[in-house]
């Protein structure tokens, strides 16, 4: 009896002594937890969604429940872009360091000059943030600022790694600023080019490669193209406008449809890292992106 | 001496206003609004959604932080019944945010963990109503004043359990002394994924009822009619309808199965949802009344339930429900013993719904419905809209 108590004591206090182990983290898409594996290669890096789904409508799933409650650092998009399923994980993982307010939340919108902010917004302008843009993974030039935040929190609450963490960071940038560079002279034809897209997921690279979206397949931010708008968007010149450009997780047949009508050529790229075989960490997904738009057919 | 004061005033004045515009402003709290106008041409058994036009579940919803420490929920209810509005405060708890070992406490008024459908808004429905093992065994959602713990136990999958007392006055079975908490319910869930496309959550419950042995009056009351309700809620109604469970009982076990599919886990642009509950009610009467003829010894019911979306403005619903229960004839307490005799029921409903989503925040609903009971077959149309403007909180699973 004696011995069984010994050992279920040294049972449970097995079971409640944590190693010392680097940190769990928690990304709301694979773009951040690729960013998180890159600047805490130890840590344990989970993503609550893939390339292929819609940011906006993830349901609040017991699995995902559970991977919250056991997170140090939960990385966001912010900006509302999860605001349908990210308030509700965080009320049920009952897990304070990552709701509102604590120290191991961390949304990448606070640190990129954000796009389209809006003073007012009503419902009848569709799904749109007023924080801005949330499509951030594409935010080339502020991927520097990211990092350093990033960076900076992971050495706030692993402070016992944070030399690890500093050099990681450092090194990522400077590999990003390399990159910058290459995308930028590789990209020049880009520049200028007018393209039709699907939602305002390429906001920011289109923004920073010097593209225009000058039509969007969604009448409305969020509202699904209709056979009206479509209609609209058919009337538009071919000759001045470059690609229907959509992304991996898109119904392709609104695409389909107009390209059908106008000739116009299609890209698809991915949403996200992981979206396509080629695009397997964020450098890659960039790099990727920029060579699909210039190998339109 | 006034200059001096006019002078601070000035400059308190003019900080105050350069606050205003530029410091950091305290949002207030989240207001929400939920439209529920409905029309039909019968209305269903247990049901309080009359003939006709009428508001459903007209939501009005605050939602706010207290503190670090706490969060704050209040819901109002305004419904139209035989041509009146009541008013009906559905929740007005706290709840903690910041207690260790992913505990949770709740207190005030709220909405019991009960089953899958229990602790949702009805607004998020598939279907004009809930099933009728729902509507007559909680009063198609049990809330009421208590407190609970939650736990999301610190388990590799997904485990979380509660525990709630409640004053139990919306399920007491009409007691002229009725036990001061007359409702516990405990309920245990687990869930995971299968691979992206799949999900699911099975969850037992059980709910005690203090005062929940069913009452049908003593023998001085007049029983000539025929009674499809379990009890007699006049001691403590007071004249008014209802909106308690028609039948209760000491024990109601309750188990939930839920399933989500969505190719690839993509939500926007289809998704097929199913589940299914059992509900069992048990320990239903003192033995006066358990001797009478015909008198079963539980009641049951279940549902299940399809939700296809299949664009991201479409959707098509279906659903089977079965309620097996009683009707009693003259049944009545006399002293020590009691008069009558039960019939056994049933109530099978067999709806489909067809909804067009205008976006994330509209719904505009068709439904049939097909109702045996009583020997009697109903075909029931309704046609609802469901919208919601201000806030809108997150969805659990």
């Amino acid at each position: 009896m004696l011995f069984n108590l010994t050992r279920l004591t040294g049972w449970l206090l097995a079971l409640l002594s944590l190693p010392a182990h680097a940190l769990t983290i928690f990304a709301c898409q694979p773009d951040w937890a690729s960013l998180a594996k890159v600047h805490a290669p130890e840590a344990e890096v989970f993503s609550a969604t893939t390339a292929f789904q819609d940011p906006h409508f993830i349901q609040a799933r017991p699995s995902l429940i559970n991977k919250m409650r056991q997170a140090d650092l939960v990385i966001c998009s912010g900006a509302e872009l999860e605001v349908g399923w990210l308030p509700e994980l965080q009320r049920q993982s009952r897990n304070a360091k990552v709701s509102p307010g604590g120290e191991g939340l961390f949304f990448t919108t606070d640190y990129v000059a954000v796009l389209d902010k809006h003073d007012h917004v009503d419902r009848s302008m569709g799904d749109v943030h007023a924080g801005g843009n949330p499509h951030v993974q594409f935010a080339v030039a502020d991927m520097i600022n990211i990092s350093q935040a990033l960076s900076e929190k992971l050495q706030q609450l692993d402070p016992k790694r944070a030399a690890q963490y500093l050099q990681a960071g450092e090194a990522f940038r400077q590999r990003w600023a390399a990159k910058m560079l290459i995308w930028k002279n590789k990209a020049l034809s880009l520049k200028g080019k007018k393209v039709v897209g699907y939602h305002a997921t390429y906001r920011y690279l289109f923004a920073w490669l010097g593209m225009t979206q000058v039509a969007d397949l969604e009448p409305k931010p969020g509202v699904s193209p209709t056979t009206a708008h479509l209609t609209q968007l058919a009337k538009l010149d071919p000759g001045n406008i470059y690609a229907i450009v959509y992304a991996s997780h898109q119904n392709s047949q609104a695409a389909k449809w107009l390209a059908g009508r106008t000739q116009l050529p299609m890209i698809v790229l991915a949403q996200s890292v992981g979206g396509n075989e080629q695009s397997y960490d964020l450098i890659t997904l960039i790099d990727n992106s920029i060579n699909l738009l210039l190998a339109k057919h | 001496m006034k200059v001096k004061w006019l002078i601070n005033a000035v400059v308190m004045g003019c900080s105050g206003s350069v606050f205003a515009n530029t410091g950091p402003i305290i949002s207030g709290p989240d207001v929400s609004v939920v439209l529920d106008g409905f029309y039909q041409d019968g209305q269903r058994a247990f049901s309080h959604r009359d003939e006709g036009f009428g508001l459903g579940h007209t939501e009005l919803g605050l939602t706010g932080s207290v503190d670090d420490k706490f969060r704050g929920v209040l819901t109002g209810i305004f419904e139209s019944h035989h041509g009146s509005t009541e008013i009906e405060l559905e929740e007005a708890f706290i709840e903690t945010l910041a207690l260790p070992a992913g505990l949770k406490i709740k207190a005030g008024r709220f909405l019991s963990e009960f089953g899958y459908l229990n602790s949702k808004h009805t607004h998020e429905d598939a279907f004009t109503e809930r099933p009728g093992v729902y509507r007559a065994l909680l009063g198609s959602h049990y809330f009421d004043d208590g407190i609970q713990v939650s736990a999301l136990l610190p388990t590799e999958f997904y485990l979380a359990v509660s525990a709630e007392a409640f004053s139990g006055k919306k399920m007491d079975a009409g007691f002229d002394d009725p036990a001061t908490v007359g409702v516990v319910a405990g309920k245990i869930e687990t869930g995971s994924d299968i691979g992206d496309s799949n999900s699911w959550m099975l969850g037992l419950s059980v709910l005690r009822n203090g005062n929940g042995h069913m009452q049908f009056g003593e023998h001085d009351h007049d029983h000539s009619e025929h009674e499809h309700g379990g009890h007699d809620h006049s001691s403590h109604d007071h004249g008014e309808h209802n909106h308690g469970p028609a039948y209760t009982g000491r024990m109601l076990y309750g188990a939930d199965l839920t399933w989500k599919w969505a190719p690839q886990g993509n939500y926007k642009y289809q998704n097929l949802r199913f589940t299914a509950e059992y509900l069992y009610l048990d320990d239903l009467y003192d033995e006066r009344f358990s001797s009478l003829d015909g008198a079963p010894s539980s009641l049951s019911g279940f549902y299940g339930a399809f939700v296809y979306q299949f664009n991201p403005n479409w959707s098509v619903s279906s659903r089977y429900s079965q309620f097996d229960h009683m009707s009693n004839h003259d049944v009545h307490g006399h002293g020590d013993h009691a008069h009558g005799h039960f019939v056994d029921e049933q109530l099978k409903e067999i709806d489909f719904a067809i909804a067009w989503h205008s976006s994330h925040f509209g719904v505009v609903r068709a439904q049939v419905s097909q109702q045996d009971y009583l020997d009697k077959r109903d075909n029931i149309v309704s046609l609802q809209y469901i919208m919601t403007f201000g806030a809108h909180g997150a969805h659990a699973f």
